[in-house]
């Protein structure tokens, strides 16, 4: 089943706009790559409103839940301001009426996740004077700005510790749609296990949903039955990891702990953490600094791996450590030579791949089928 | 090897929740009503049995409750079907609005959260050590035994072999001339589309507490229709619609193995397989099975509401 909710969150369309926009995106470690404009004007504490928008239920115990986490922790460091939320966006005219409607309550920022595209471009365009933010988006205006984490840094750490867990050398990969995330995440994932164990493979089921358990579980099992012994995917919630568990098999998640659905099966999972960032950017706004910006929320500051699992072996969790040091020393896993899966080299040897050119990917490398 | 036994072991698990709502629909349908509302019972069933287990973490009760739900649901569409007579099919298509409706209402608490509780698989002593197909047929749970062993053979039986399942055809096939026999045929009409109803519900407790385990808005997915429609593919023969609902289950799992092995179709298209067989399953025993089409055909009454006094 096609969830017309989660559908578009991170749409196709990506595919298409990836090209020209990492023009935009070409200079190297850009967290912040600012336009332009004039900040806006600053604003009192006490006058302040502060509006978010989510495209899933705050009790999802993933996506939207960590990013009400964000709004939490900016009511609480200015209690004076005014912060207000919408769950469940719909991809439709309602979404530009539910962002206009924060403009006419007077919103001075509005925060939301993510890819309403024209919907909110509409808005945005009509409200100079709001700031806005925008999840997983590639599009930047005077007032517009965009943020995402960087998972393809914990997503490699996680394929590390994969790689030495995994008996087969055969991982699984379970994608929403075949959009950069999910070409970013499979790929990252398996070249962490690849510095580990060189031949290991990924094989990747697509389903056409971001929430879907009973299509994800199928999934899984179709996986583990042709040999996966690790599985990895971009779902919001924990079905695979109940499969991995029944079969024992491993499960690497992502957005929350979700550990006691399966504790034995549970490698780690891919967290974000939007706390510091919503805050500093309200601060910003609020002092009149704000202008719009990239923002790619580093390893370490905004996305992390989790704690690791009961069953992960010392040599597993140290190797993806040691990676994880390394990356935060300054190092980059994403360095050619990267063959995509055709087998034609992509990025030559000694290239470093931009961080937009990461946030874009829309190939498979070399060893992950079915993407 | 693993593939294969993996691949007969998700076609019986799928094929399950379709057995057990058309069973349902048999009983329903050869007793001359036709319900439609299967869908919405199936959602109704989902989200109570893991309303229940969340609750208690038993698995039976969470399937008991269940169908006692579809149990009182298909009393209160019976109600209108068969005492009131209301238009069978109206009543089917507004109890699926309804049931999925209400489902998806209670559901927004429950939403991707994993049953707490599941039937474990049961191994089955020295069977489930056979070569290939030993894991995949006899270590499954309790409800899959049930369903595709016990089940059809009782309803069979019910319906073949006893006085009362002639009287159930009867009704189905001429209610007047039952009527006329002495069949009470009100009342049998009235049991078995509350007992129809409460399969239905059951199967949606098994998607949520055996298969999927756990409960997403749109997670019956049509398996409703299919189930209704397996059941006209089947001639109304229990045993023909446990088997046509285990080839539907392998035609579900072998989308996802098609990715897995990476065939070279589209991921989309995979995902159709299942609706694709639903339409080649209606219009291929026409065209193919001229000759047996007599013995296929549905219940002269079905569909039909019994008037004594317009006889």
């Amino acid at each position: 089943m096609i969830d017309i909710r989660n559908l578009s969150r991170r749409r196709f369309l990506e595919l298409g706009g990836a090209a020209g926009v990492s023009i935009g995106l070409s200079q190297a470690g850009l967290t912040g790559v600012a336009r332009a404009a004039a900040p806006l004007p600053a604003v009192a504490e006490e006058d302040a409103v502060i509006a978010f928008g989510y495209v899933g239920p705050t009790s999802d115990e993933g996506w939207t839940w960590t990013h009400e986490q964000g709004r939490q922790a900016v009511a609480a460091a200015f209690p004076k301001a005014k912060s207000i939320f919408v769950e469940n966006i719909p991809y439709s005219a309602d979404a530009s009426r539910t962002f206009r409607q924060f403009v006419e309550e007077g919103a001075h920022m509005v925060i939301t996740n993510s890819n309403y595209g024209d919907f909110l471009y509409d808005v945005a365009k009509n409200a100079p004077e709001t700031a806005f933010l925008h999840c997983d988006d590639r599009t930047m205006m005077d007032n517009l700005g965009v943020f995402y984490p960087s998972h393809w840094y914990p997503s490699y750490i996680t394929g590390v510790a994969a790689g030495v867990m995994s008996k087969n050398n055969k991982l699984g990969y379970i994608a929403s749609f075949p959009v950069p995330t999910s070409f970013t995440g499979s790929n990252a994932f398996l070249m962490g296990a690849r510095s580990v164990k060189p031949d290991a493979t990924l094989q990747v089921i697509v389903i056409n949903s971001w929430f879907d358990p009973q299509a994800s579980t199928q999934a899984a099992r179709a996986l583990i039955d042709n040999g996966a012994d690790v599985l990895f995917g971009i779902m919001d919630e924990p079905g695979y990891l109940q499969v991995a568990e029944q079969r024992g098999a491993k499960a690497v998640m992502l957005n929350t702990d979700t550990r006691r659905f399966g504790p034995k099966a549970y490698v780690s999972s891919i967290m974000f953490d939007f706390r510091k960032f919503y805050v500093d950017q309200v601060r910003a706004r609020l002092e009149g600094k704000w202008t719009p910006g990239q923002h790619l929320l580093p390893l370490a500051d905004g996305t992390d791996r989790d704690a690791w699992g009961e069953t992960v072996p010392t040599e597993a969790a140290k190797a993806a450590d040691a990676a994880r040091e390394k990356i935060l020393g300054g190092w980059s896993p994403f360095e050619g030579e990267i063959k995509n899966s055709k087998g034609e080299v992509k990025v030559a040897a000694g290239q470093r791949m931009s961080e937009g050119d990461i946030y874009n990917w829309n190939w498979s490398i070399d060893g992950v089928s079915g993407l | 090897m693993d593939l294969i036994a993996g691949l007969i072991q998700t076609a019986i698990l799928a094929g399950g929740v379709l057995a057990l709502a058309a069973l349902g629909e048999v009983l329903a349908e050869r007793a001359g009503v036709v319900n439609l509302g299967v869908e919405g019972l199936m959602a109704l069933g989902a989200i109570t049995g893991i309303a229940a287990v969340v609750a208690v973490p038993s698995p039976m009760l969470g399937f008991a409750l269940a169908l006692l739900v579809g149990l009182a649901v298909g009393m209160v569409f019976a109600t209108a079907t068969v005492i009131v007579r209301a238009n069978q099919i109206l009543c089917g298509l507004a109890l699926t609005l309804m049931g999925t409706g209400v489902a998806a209402m209670i559901g927004k608490a429950y939403s991707g959260i994993p049953a707490p509780a599941t039937f474990p698989p049961i191994a089955i002593p020295l069977l489930s050590e056979l070569p290939l197909v030993g894991r995949a047929l006899f270590t499954q749970n309790i409800l899959v035994y049930l369903i595709y062993l016990v089940l059809p053979f009782c309803i069979h039986h019910l319906l073949f072999r006893t006085r009362h399942g002639l009287d159930l055809r009867a009704v189905g096939e001429n209610p007047a001339a039952a009527d006329a026999a002495g069949i009470p045929v009100r009342r049998i009409r009235f049991w078995y589309v509350s007992v129809g109803a409460a399969f239905a519900a059951g199967a949606g407790a098994y998607l949520t507490l055996a298969f999927v385990p756990s409960w997403s808005e749109g997670v019956v997915a049509g398996r409703g229709w299919i189930a209704v429609a397996l059941v006209i593919f089947a001639g109304y023969r229990p045993w023909t619609a446990v088997m046509a609902a285990l080839l539907f289950g392998l035609i579900t799992s072998l989308g996802f193995v098609g990715q897995a092995r990476n065939w070279p179709i589209a991921a989309p298209v995979l995902s159709m397989l299942p609706y694709l067989g639903t339409i080649a399953l209606m219009i291929v025993p026409v065209l193919a099975w001229q000759k047996v089409r007599r013995l296929m055909a549905a219940p002269a009454a079905l569909g039909e509401p019994y008037f004594r006094d317009v006889r």
